[in-house]
């Protein structure tokens, strides 16, 4: 046995992160540990990887019982990891980023030349290229991923940790990602993969072990499972199957004409996009992010101004108004990121509930002074209809987990009750309950005639829920789906810059 | 987190930290020098605090340092960071005691006019750098900054020829007197201790109500938390900013006419940078999180300090320059809280979401 992790109990005050959990990893073999945001996945890892002391239990490696206090105790025997959030500096070359900690010298000098060496030999070894002289801020995010797997391919170490590695990546690096860890088992090193994307775990892991509320659920060889077991397991009951009802769609509440942004590096960050929106439908528009849509909804929401084209929402010409006229006339939106736009992390969550409602209801706000116990009041409704889980209406933002930060900027925007909702990544990051719920929360919005226009980079959300798609490529409109026509391959083709009539 | 729960911590309590390791610092001091630092100690806040003349002189001091203080704090938090509460403080007395001297009507409600005069001269003195920045992306923080030097040598200028005071020896850069009439009410010709006191304490409870209820006082949290969110709001940010930095310019005028007014009576060569009321405001709106009751708070406790070190000078003989070190030592510890609230600052900005997830994971 390689690792085995035995008993581990870690607590954060009254909370019980891990509760004596037992993992073991044997040589060569892909575990995936799979678990809801909050089940104590990435608290383990945290452990594992020296970050985190614990409470009790003991960690084997090889037979031996080891204590790391440091990640460099990890590394040294043999464990690397790969974090969520990279940790590269962005003005510095790929290889200056992978050799850091174990500089090649010459005399007291940093020896570049030995270190573009390196990194080559580094990435023909595990047939992972990189330009070594590309600087990281140059790079997609998806390079930057394989620079952090070649910085701790460069410790050489055999045992691998990947925390949640594909929820910043695009989906076709994705499949680049899911094929690279399966090159790294065949180069003989044993790999943890935390994720929350079963179909990722059946894609190729070995093993599946299941936590949920801190403690192991079950472990299993993948070939006895099954993505709905999994996801049984993970959530603790079943997830009902949806089906959405035919809806005729009403008079059009969003009309986008032929609107053009150049970046100023003379970049065409839309052009020509032409879309329209009506009542009663959910538009969704598919695209590998960095594509225009960002652009766009910004654009319609009033964030950016366009260079030419025209908006029209609910009969009035907002082309570049003002956020909140664009606001007044009928569109709500839930932003891209929860916490850079979404929110304010250090405000309490009434005040983060009444953005932009305080300014069209008059019980929030009289006379240019808050009402505070409405305010209290109806931040209350909006946190228990949309089943954000909190302690009290005047805690901060910051002390909700990701889910329920989410539950909340879509209930808010959800309550401003507008005809166009823009639902913007709405589920990006968070676990499936709460996404069950948002997706949930959206239809019932059309139900009720209003539209939505969704973006996101999960293809299936984007299929699940649209009435009609649209398919962004390098700022242009490259096609159209039906609900019936779209089919995951020919969304995927058309995301990549095909044409609709090509020949597949 | 671990990390999490220090920051915390030390975010709640800094303050005292602060103040205490100041304090100790200051015994230490005391110690070197071969006094005894708790009698000294006991004295210096016994006289500030429990002695009614010297209560009064704290008091009248703290005055301009809570409201140049909350002045400070409407700004900042808006994420607007003002420093040139002193220029705005020099201009504002400056333009009040030009008109209560060449008003011809000498009356109580002219105090009113000369206040408004002020707080008017103040604002404007305020959004002269908000406009560069708006118009030109001046930085806010350096162009406040550097007018506080310009605005010095011009309203020193003043007293120095077109109104200087010819009376008496005709050596001190003052303007004369305001008229009787126009001053705040004094309990004892003996003491400093006058009405604007009360008047300042009620601004400042007012400001505080104003920022925790009113529209204003959401917007500009809202702006200052999170700049993006509040334009994603329909927050018109360009508004926010002139008006806070205009309310910040009209209280640094406020509180230089409520010195003049109460206090001084007339306008002194470099009164409000000699005295630096501005800086111990800044300090004591730093300590207190930008909560202006808690400003008001320990303004009063930074006067007290001053006016303990004035009082020890005399009775203990201890140089005054005592109470320096003490407010000093904590200004470091509380810089040393500010680096934290800008390392706060930095993550708030990264539009990563995914980070914040695995933070707050395990509540």
């Amino acid at each position: 046995m390689l690792i085995e992790m035995k008993n581990i109990t870690k607590r954060y005050g009254s909370l019980v992160a891990n509760d004596n959990v037992s993992i073991t990893l044997k040589k060569g073999e892909i575990l995936a540990i799979v678990g809801e945001n909050g089940a104590g996945k990435s608290t383990l890892m945290k452990i594992l990887y020296g970050l985190e002391s614990y409470d009790s239990g003991e960690i084997l490696i090889n037979g031996k019982p080891v204590r790391f206090s440091s990640p460099y105790d990890a590394i040294k025997n043999s464990i690397g990891m790969v974090q969520q959030h990279f940790m590269l500096f962005p003005p510095f070359s790929a290889a200056e980023n992978i050799v850091y900690g174990n500089e090649p010298r010459r005399g007291i000098f940093f020896d570049k030349k030995e270190a573009y060496r390196l990194v080559e030999e580094l990435c023909r070894k595990y047939n992972l290229y990189i330009d070594p002289k590309i600087k990281v801020k140059d790079c997609s995010v998806g390079l930057q991923q394989r620079i952090e797997i070649l910085k701790v391919l460069f410790q050489q170490v055999d045992i691998i940790i990947f925390d949640e590695p594909s929820a910043v990546l695009a989906p076709q690096e994705i499949d680049n990602f899911l094929q690279t860890v399966l090159d790294l088992k065949k180069a003989g090193k044993s790999i943890i993969l935390i994720t929350h994307k079963l179909n990722e775990v059946m894609a190729v892991a070995d093993y599946v072990t299941v936590m949920r509320n801190g403690k192991v659920v079950k472990k299993m060889p993948k070939h006895e499972t099954s993505i709905e077991e999994l996801s049984y397991l993970m959530v603790g009951h079943h997830l009902e199957e949806r089906e959405i009802e035919e809806i005729e769609p009403e008079e059009e509440i969003l009309a986008v004409s032929n609107l053009t942004k150049t970046s100023p590096d003379g970049v065409k960050l839309l052009d020509d996009v032409n879309i329209s929106v009506r009542r009663g439908e959910i538009v969704g528009i598919a695209g590998v992010s960095g594509n225009g849509q960002s652009e766009l909804i910004q654009c319609i929401s009033g964030l950016e101004h366009a260079d030419s084209g025209k908006i029209v929402l609910n009969g009035i010409d907002v082309t570049n108004a003002s956020v909140s006229a664009i606001r007044e006339a009928g569109c709500a939106c839930i932003p891209e990121d929860r916490y850079y736009w979404g929110s304010a992390a250090e405000a309490s969550l009434e005040e983060n509930c009444i953005m932009y409602h305080y300014q069209r209801k008059s019980e929030l706000m009289k006379n240019g002074f808050l009402n505070s116990r409405n305010v209290s009041l109806f931040s209350e409704t909006i946190l228990k209809d949309f089943d954000v889980k909190h302690t009290s209406s005047s805690q901060s933002m910051k002390d909700l987990s990701g889910g329920n930060a989410q539950k909340l900027i879509v209930g808010r925007e959800y309550m401003q009750n507008t005809p166009l909702l823009i639902a913007a990544e709405p589920t990006r990051g968070i676990d499936i309950g709460a996404i069950e719920y948002i997706h949930g929360r959206l239809l019932e919005k059309r139900q009720k005639k209003d539209a939505i226009l969704l973006i996101s980079s999960e293809l299936s959300e984007i299929i699940e829920l649209s009435d009609r798609i649209y398919v962004m490529c390098s700022g242009r409109i490259n096609g159209e789906f039906s609900r019936d026509e779209a089919t995951r391959e020919k969304i995927g083709y058309l995301m990549m810059g095909g044409k609709n009539d090509d020949e597949m | 987190m671990t990390m999490k729960c220090n920051r915390k911590f030390v975010t709640v309590a800094s303050p005292f930290f602060a103040i205490l390791i100041g304090l100790t610092f200051g015994a230490a001091v005391m110690i070197a020098v071969g006094t005894n630092p708790f009698s000294a100690y006991r004295q210096m806040f016994s006289k500030s605090f429990f002695d009614i003349y010297y209560l009064g002189q704290t008091l009248v001091k703290s005055a301009p340092i809570m409201l140049s203080g909350v002045a400070a704090a409407i700004a900042w938090r808006a994420g607007y960071i003002n420093l040139g509460m002193q220029g705005q403080m020099c201009v504002g007395g400056l333009c009040a005691t030009l008109v209560a001297l060449f008003f011809p009507v000498k009356s109580w409600w002219v105090t009113i006019l000369c206040f408004c005069v002020g707080m008017t001269a103040g604002a404007i003195w305020a959004l002269i750098p908000t406009y560069l920045d708006y118009k030109f992306d001046v930085s806010i923080i350096i162009c406040t900054l550097m007018m506080n030097y310009a605005t010095n040598f011009l309203t020193d200028y003043f007293v120095s020829a077109p109104i200087k005071d010819t009376a008496g020896d005709g050596l001190a850069m003052q303007s004369p007197q305001i008229a009787e009439a126009l001053r705040f009410y004094r309990f004892s010709p003996k003491n400093a201790m006058n009405t604007s006191v009360f008047l300042s304490i009620a601004v400042v409870i007012l400001i505080a109500i104003f920022l925790k209820k009113s529209k204003f006082g959401y917007e500009s949290k809202m702006t200052g938390l999170n700049r993006e969110f509040a334009r994603y709001g329909g927050i018109k940010s360009t508004k926010i900013m002139f008006m806070t930095m205009a309310l910040s310019g009209a209280l640094c005028g406020f509180a230089a006419c409520i010195e003049i007014f109460g206090a001084r009576y007339r306008y002194v060569n470099a009164m409000f940078t000699s005295t630096s009321y501005s800086w111990t405001g800044l300090m004591a709106m730093l300590i207190a999180d930008y909560n202006p009751i808690m400003t008001m708070v320990y303004s009063i406790f930074l006067a007290g300090l001053a006016i303990g070190g004035q009082a020890l000078q005399r009775s203990v003989g201890l140089p005054m320059q005592i109470s320096d070190i003490i407010q000093c030592s904590i200004t470091l510890f509380v810089s040393i809280k500010l680096l934290f609230n800008f390392q706060k600052l930095k993550i708030n900005k990264k539009p990563n979401h995914l980070e914040r997830d695995e933070e707050v994971e395990h509540e």
